[in-house]
């Protein structure tokens, strides 16, 4: 081994040593950007979150029907019809044949009796608390269909939401383009 | 006496638990999200009796009513203003075998959404709303098998496929471009 290279390897553990000896620096994540990130996702996702009066989660597998049409959505109750079922209160109420009818046992002169149970209870609720609030109950029912469902079934839906004292209805749609 | 010399500590507040909630409102207000632009088409409940309706007592229309129906049947749409078909056979009000506006793809399935023809139907609104500028409902029909979006095209081609009446529904001018957006659900028209 040559002087030079003794001599760099002296150094090299020298050096070794003394950031051995050097204490740990402890080493800090800047927040600030990373804060400023996430507020404003948050300040967005608020803001869309509470433009809409009701926000509507189609069950598995349901396609709702696509439509020009942009009238906002109004506050009301909303109704889950499918190819399965009617789905009411995140609860399946009626069932569908395989032809996509509604469960004749549970139709009587185009009315959906588990249905109509389920919007009466619905609606009592509604109106009491509509009158401790002061606030007068809309009677709004919002139809949330399938682009499949058959126009007699839709019909018996609204049928037996009128029965139920609905007055007004909105078929809910996806905006096209 | 000697005054102390006091030396400002950098204070640093601490964000973690801050940021904690940060990170669990982004995935919930996710959840909460509409990916796909929502909107909805208010329509009037089925009629289930041929009866009209009762003139309310403030209704000050003087214009005679155009009662437009529209039936969407498996074989085309029918059109009727005031009780009388469009296209039916002289000296009847309605031809059941002849449809006014016959299917755009006839032997198409019912689940086949370009079946009908929406423009045809268009431009039969747009004839009505010129005649009578200030009628805006129309009453729909259509046989039990027929789907909904077939349905919900029929009543965006009535009120006109660039009819934008978010803005009226808040007060402001219905345009001209928007037909009859008014549409009444009847039950039983086959």
């Amino acid at each position: 081994m040559t002087p030079d290279q003794e001599a760099f390897l002296a150094k090299k553990k020298e050096k070794a040593a003394a950031r051995r000896q050097k204490p740990e620096e402890k080493g800090e994540l800047g927040m600030t950007s990373l804060m400023d990130i996430v507020s404003i996702i948050v300040v967005y996702l608020l803001k869309s979150y509470a433009s809409d009066p009701v926000v509507i989660n189609p069950t598995a597998g349901q396609k709702i029907p696509l439509s020009t049409a942009d009238a906002p959505m109004q506050d009301g109750i909303p109704i889950f019809v499918t190819l399965r079922g009617i789905t009411f209160d995140d609860k399946k109420i009626v069932s569908m044949t395989p032809e996509g009818d509604i469960d004749p046992n549970s139709v009587n002169q185009h009315l959906i009796g588990p249905l109509y149970d389920a919007l009466a209870e619905q609606v009592d609720k509604a109106k009491t608390l509509g009158e401790n609030t002061g606030k007068p109950w809309a009677g709004r029912a919002i139809i949330v269909g399938d682009q499949e469902l058959k126009f007699s079934a839709l019909v018996d839906v609204m049928y037996t939401a009128g029965r139920a004292e609905f007055t007004d209805y909105s078929f809910c749609i996806i905006r096209k383009g | 006496m000697a005054r102390k010399k006091f030396e400002e500590e950098d204070v640093q507040a601490n964000l973690l638990p801050v940021m904690n909630i940060m990170f669990l409102l982004i995935p919930a207000l996710l959840l909460a999200m509409e990916f796909a632009s929502m909107a909805s088409i208010n329509v009037s409940p089925p009629k289930f009796s041929s009866a009209p309706s009762e003139p309310k007592p403030d209704d000050e229309k003087k214009e005679k009513p155009l009662n437009l129906k529209v039936f969407v049947m498996e074989d085309g749409y029918r059109v009727s203003a005031d009780g009388q078909q469009e296209g039916a056979e002289a000296g009847k009000a309605a031809d059941s075998k002849a449809p006014t506006i016959p299917l755009a793809k006839a032997g198409a399935p019912l689940n086949d959404w370009d079946r009908y023809d929406y423009k045809a139907l268009e431009a039969s609104a747009a004839k009505y709303k010129s005649l009578f500028p200030n009628e805006t409902i129309v009453t729909i029909s259509a046989e039990a098998k027929i789907p909904m979006q077939a349905m919900i095209y029929t009543m965006d081609a009535l009120a006109g496929n660039s009819c934008k009446i978010g803005k009226a529904l808040k007060g402001e001018k219905v345009p001209d471009d928007c037909y009859f957006w008014q549409p009444i659900v009847e039950g039983g028209a086959g």
